[in-house]
């Protein structure tokens, strides 16, 4: 029987729509997945020694032991958002004779080989290796080993009790914030009495049955439910939400343009999909520490300026290119309705200039690394506004892919955005900024570099109502194309 | 209200849709029937102007349909559920399509409470996504948004199917009266030719694309029909 559901998967893999894509795309995505992968295998062969000069004095076993309590939490954190149920399969499986334990198990052991599982491997397999070249114990090791993958599955199996239930999902992320906030101000380091506990894990083999029965305590605990909900109206089937209906009635200032606004805010609020890239485009934010804190970056200001525009942009980026796919679901309605283009364009660019607004208050921390950076980041925010906004939309009057909102992306089929046009119109967003910036920088100074891309920034503004009519045109050209893409079904 | 000339339609070559001449008059209740593929859906899609007519044209309201886009505030439709914003409640859909049509939400509670039979108390109140409505409900939400803000012509592809007996006979009802209302132009496709034939005064009929019988109703008019698609 096992063999049959193997053969069904393997069909489903080879024929799922995102693998149905030009040659050029899967090698990319391979080359990425090799990318990622490289960079854990690294990460994890290369953190023995970078803790060991970071810190010298404590051994990186203990080090990694203490930290070991946040890197748990988040990935749970991105499984939660990540990673799929597989339960939404069962349905056709109902009705064929085949033992429903038979069916569960098997769905069970499909999750073990999620993607997420892997990159803990790739990172502690390499470290294990590495610490046992340097001498610890095989033995602790080994069963170390053992102990944080057993650990690594028992997360997957959480999360998709976590997945059914939002409470879980809050406590969780509120714990996470407190934590960190109190182990940043020092004043509750709830890394140490937990780095004991994993400390323990090493150099206790024997304790390594204690993760192991949590895994296999886990596994039941998802068998018993999946069990018991395996009906039609129950976990097979998606969950019908009781709807929280908030008044957006505030928003009618906004005019001719608040009916789809406010449809926006519900849209990103009530949907799975636009929930991820929310969360996504909040991770941009922090971009900045990346090239902040590097020297070298220091003396490439066309970086930074690449860096700033990422920082207030993260929503711009990843929300503004899959305009108008986001509405893809009833693309037909719009068109039909009583609806100027304009409007609807209008209000996308509103929503974006909005999230960048929202992101340059959040990003006033930033000051701490001088005014400098703040100039640079403020410049960024002001093209974004100006300019990026409108490639953004331009953009998307490439984009033919139809998104479901209610499901969330798997990782690595989320190829929607991720097509030849996509990303040529991608390259603009980023080189432009670093263009307009760069060659005054040359050829005067640094300020004239901040100046003329901010300047360039206020231009769009100046000229929205040109660029706007420019895009209608061109979204109006591509109307029926676009309606007949988002009516096939992927 | 509606002259159609010389329009077809073809996809890679295969003519899907060709019809010399019709003209809907306006205030006729109209029925469209056919079997699956007869080209009733494409030539609604033509109307609204989600495809391009490959050669000939429509005027709605004197308006060209494929050029301009002026015919939108006075013409709504219901074709299928992708017309349902599928994460709003049924208000504030109803709701939404008040403002696109320049309805205030007075004016929408007013029309809703006209259709209060109809919903049967399973659509107003229900703090339920439109996505997470049976089929049949779903139907009743577009049907009736379609009928918010006045519009002159309305357009409904298949309104009858997926819907309970009660609501059916309901649902006939409603597009009697809308058709004795002055001046309101009704399109109706349909594959139940005794509701069609109840509602409609005029129907139409189409066979791979092509009209083959155009009929004012009559007593004899289901017979004459069933008679046609029995052979």
């Amino acid at each position: 029987m096992i063999k049959r559901f193997i053969d069904l998967e393997w069909k489903q893999f080879k024929r799922a729509s995102y693998f149905q894509k030009g040659l050029a795309i899967k090698i990319l995505l391979i080359l990425g997945a090799l990318y990622f992968g490289g960079i854990a295998i690294m990460l994890g062969g290369g953190m023995f020694f970078i803790f060991k000069k970071i810190l010298p004095d404590i051994d990186p076993v203990i080090t990694i032991n203490n930290f070991l309590v946040y890197w748990i939490l988040f990935e749970l954190m991105i499984r939660y958002f990540m990673q799929q149920l597989p339960v939404m399969n069962i349905k056709p499986l109902m009705l064929i004779p085949i033992k429903r334990n038979t069916v569960i198990h098997y769905l069970l052991g499909k999750t073990t080989l999620s993607f997420f599982n892997f990159i803990s491997l790739f990172i502690f397999l390499p470290f294990s290796i590495v610490l046992m070249a340097q001498g610890y114990p095989p033995v602790n090791v080994i069963f170390w080993f053992v102990s944080l993958m057993s650990i690594t599955m028992s997360l997957n199996f959480i999360n998709f009790l976590i997945n059914k239930s939002n409470s879980v999902f809050y406590v969780m992320a509120s714990l996470l914030i407190v934590f960190v906030g109190l182990e940043f101000y020092n004043i509750f380091k709830i890394s140490e009495p937990l780095g004991i506990v994993f400390n323990a894990l090493y150099n206790n083999p024997v304790f390594v049955i204690i993760p192991i029965l949590i895994m296999v305590g886990m596994y039941y605990a998802n068998f018993k439910f999946i069990r018991k909900g395996f009906y039609l109206d129950d976990t097979v089937s998606k969950k019908i939400k009781e709807v929280n209906a908030t008044d957006l009635s505030w928003m009618n200032r906004f005019g001719s343009l608040a009916p789809f606004l406010k449809n926006d805010v519900k849209m990103i609020w009530r949907n799975a999909r636009p929930k991820q890239v929310m969360l996504m485009s909040f991770f941009f934010l922090f971009y900045g520490l990346v090239f902040y804190t590097q020297e070298i970056y220091m003396e490439m200001p066309a970086v930074l300026a690449f860096a700033s525009i990422f920082i207030t942009g993260g929503f711009l980026l990843s929300f503004g290119q899959l305009v108008p796919s986001w509405d893809s679901e009833y693309y037909k309605m719009l068109m039909s309705q009583n609806i100027p283009y304009r409007k609807y364009l209008e209000s996308k660019w509103y929503l974006m200039v909005v999230a960048v607004t929202f992101s340059f208050i959040l990003s006033t921390p930033y000051l701490y690394f001088g005014w400098k950076i703040y100039a640079m980041i403020t410049a960024g925010a002001l093209f974004n506004i100006g300019l990026n906004t409108f490639i953004t939309l331009f953009g998307g009057a490439l984009n033919r892919v139809p998104i479901e909102l209610n499901v969330k992306a798997k990782a690595f089929s989320n190829t929607n955005g991720f097509n030849p046009t996509q990303l040529l119109i991608a390259l603009p967003k980023m080189v432009l900024p670093m263009i307009l910036f760069y060659i005054p920088y040359k050829l005067f100074n640094f300020n004239a570099g901040l100046i003329v891309l901010a300047l360039s920034g206020v231009l769009g503004i100046v000229f929205k109502s040109f660029f706007l009519n420019k895009i209608e045109g061109i979204y109006q050209k591509g109307k029926y194309k676009t309606i007949a893409a988002f009516s096939e079904k992927n | 209200m509606i002259t159609v000339s010389n329009l077809s339609k073809s996809y890679n070559g295969v003519e899907v849709l060709k019809l010399e001449n019709l003209d809907i008059p306006k205030g006729q209740s109209f029925g469209l029937v056919g079997n699956n593929g007869a080209g009733k859906t494409t030539f609604f899609s033509l109307l609204l102007d989600l495809i391009q007519p490959s050669s000939g044209h429509i005027k709605n309201k004197e308006v060209l349909v494929h050029e301009s886009e002026d015919w939108k505030p006075f013409t709504s439709s219901f074709i299928d559920e992708s017309f349902l914003i599928g994460y709003l409640t049924a208000e504030e859909y109803f709701y939404f399509i008040g403002e696109l049509r320049n309805q205030n939400k007075s004016d929408v509670d007013n029309l809703l409470a006209q259709f209060e039979d109809f919903f049967h108390d399973e659509i107003i109140g229900k703090k339920k996504y439109l996505r997470d409505l049976s089929k049949g409900n779903q139907k009743k939400v577009g049907i009736v948004a379609a009928l918010i803000g006045n519009p002159e012509v309305i357009i409904l592809d298949e309104p009858f199917a997926n819907l309970d007996p009660t609501t059916q006979i309901r649902l006939k009802q409603i597009l009697k009266d809308l058709a004795k209302k002055q001046g309101v132009t009704i399109l109706v496709s349909s594959h139940d030719l005794m509701h069609v034939t109840d509602v409609c005064e005029r129907i139409v009929v189409l066979e791979k694309g092509e009209l083959v019988k155009d009929l004012a109703t009559s007593e004899a008019t289901l017979k004459e029909l069933e008679m046609h698609f029995t052979n």
